[in-house]
């Protein structure tokens, strides 16, 4: 199987190239043409490295091709594609701090708060001190990237990465993590949930963002992680989308969460959490969070005593 | 009896983990909760926390032992994220407790 990645690969953009990724014949090889590559942003790169990790685990065979006449294949290097995916590559460059700018492909692995704070203090410098300017960028990024990764780890039974990316001159903030698992709606049909099986994709991505459909009892997950994530998004005027076997949930500014399918009758085997913000609307992370909870009436207004000490 | 748990010391400064913070109340503050006179959450030099942690942390005690609790409970060092977390948390824990009553 050849897939001829496109010219750009970033934001709904990488819809078609996900129905790309279907399932190739048992022990097929797969091609990963890089040639016509000009553009890639994190969604396109988590992508790649889940589903080369899916297709390596499965003992297929996995080539990269023409990455000498790509125009981003050092940028490809500095994020770490190529190391993660086992692919080696001489890297004719110097490597510099990213901090402030990147955060390379990463694996998710159990410890995901000392991976939460790295890549929160690499998009915003400083952010470690409550007081600081960057606060509250740290602690949205940090945020959204334990809830979603929890999930990853604790649900998917698959490998998970993450990867993220802040510029500067634009003001903006790129998350995504990709992960090689079950997905959404098979989560919960294996949690038990009666609905579940009369569901497809697209309804089970927005059940995932409804408050608490996701929470058993006797677990400790109390299904809000995504939801939160979402309403967050809202507030700050984001762009998310989340990809989960055939459907799509797209979240723009100033407009309702809209479901689809991927184009082609394509599947995506596990799940895709990518998300776009203006690092300005995220300077009172305690305020967001606050109205994200009220929003989705996860703080009633009228509320019991609570003694709160220095 | 007091009882004052210092978070930082038994998870550091971040806290993430909803199935870490349920083996916590349930070894740590789940026994002792009937016989303490005041119970201290102390969350000085914790720097960031999400909804699961807290939420398994505190929403869990709440919805078992309902609203009498909090007249004993302190939330200590908290900066103004964790602040939400702890409210939302005691507002789910009443809100499971409330449905509780009713089913």
């Amino acid at each position: 199987m050849e897939i001829i990645l496109p010219e750009r690969l970033k934001g709904a953009g990488v819809l078609p190239f996900l129905s790309q990724l279907r399932d190739p014949q048992p022990g097929e090889e797969v091609i990963l043409d890089f040639g016509r590559l000009r553009r890639i942003t994190p969604v396109g790169l988590v992508t790649i490295a889940a589903t080369v990790m899916r297709w390596r685990c499965e003992n297929r065979r996995v080539h990269f091709r023409n990455l000498e006449r790509c125009a981003v294949t050092s940028y490809l290097q500095r994020m770490d594609l190529l190391r993660v995916s086992g692919y080696k590559w001489e890297e004719a460059f110097e490597r510099r701090d990213s901090k402030g700018r990147f955060v390379p492909v990463r694996l998710l692995d159990h410890h995901v708060d000392g991976m939460s704070q790295d890549v929160a203090a690499c998009l915003a410098p400083g952010g470690e001190d409550y007081d600081h300017p960057m606060s509250g960028l740290y602690d949205l990024a940090s945020y959204v990237l334990t809830e979603t990764a929890n999930n990853v780890r604790q649900h998917s039974g698959g490998i998970g990465y993450v990867a993220a990316q802040a510029t500067r001159a634009e003001g903006m903030v790129r998350l995504a993590l990709a992960d090689n698992g079950m997905g959404i709606l098979q989560t919960f049909r294996d949690a038990g949930f009666p609905w579940a099986k009369d569901v497809d994709d697209p309804e089970a991505i927005r059940k995932a963002l409804e408050p608490r459909v996701s929470c058993k009892a006797g677990e400790p997950n109390e299904g809000v992680g995504l939801t939160l994530v979402s309403g967050l998004a809202r507030l700050t005027q984001a762009w998310l989308m989340i990809v989960s076997g055939t459907g799509v949930l797209r979240i723009k500014p100033e407009s309702d969460p809209v479901l689809s399918e991927l184009p082609d009758g394509g599947h995506y085997q596990g799940t895709l959490v990518a998300m776009t913000f203006p690092e300005r609307e995220a300077h009172d992370f305690a305020r967001l969070l606050h109205n994200a909870k009220v929003e989705s009436g996860l703080l009633r207004k009228h509320r019991a005593p609570i003694r709160f000490e220095p | 009896m007091k009882l004052e748990l210092r978070l930082v010391e038994d998870f550091g400064a971040t806290l993430v983990d909803g199935y870490d913070a349920a083996r916590y109340r349930h070894g740590r503050i789940e026994p002792f909760v009937d016989m303490a006179e005041s119970i201290v959450l102390d969350f000085t030099s914790v720097r960031t926390a999400n909804s699961s942690f807290i939420n398994a942390l505190i929403a869990g005690l709440v919805e078992q032992h309902g609203e009498r609790l909090l007249q004993k409970m302190t939330f200590k060092g908290c900066n103004p994220v964790i602040q939400v977390l702890v409210e939302a948390a005691i507002d789910l824990g009443l809100q499971k407790s409330d449905e509780r009553v009713r089913a």
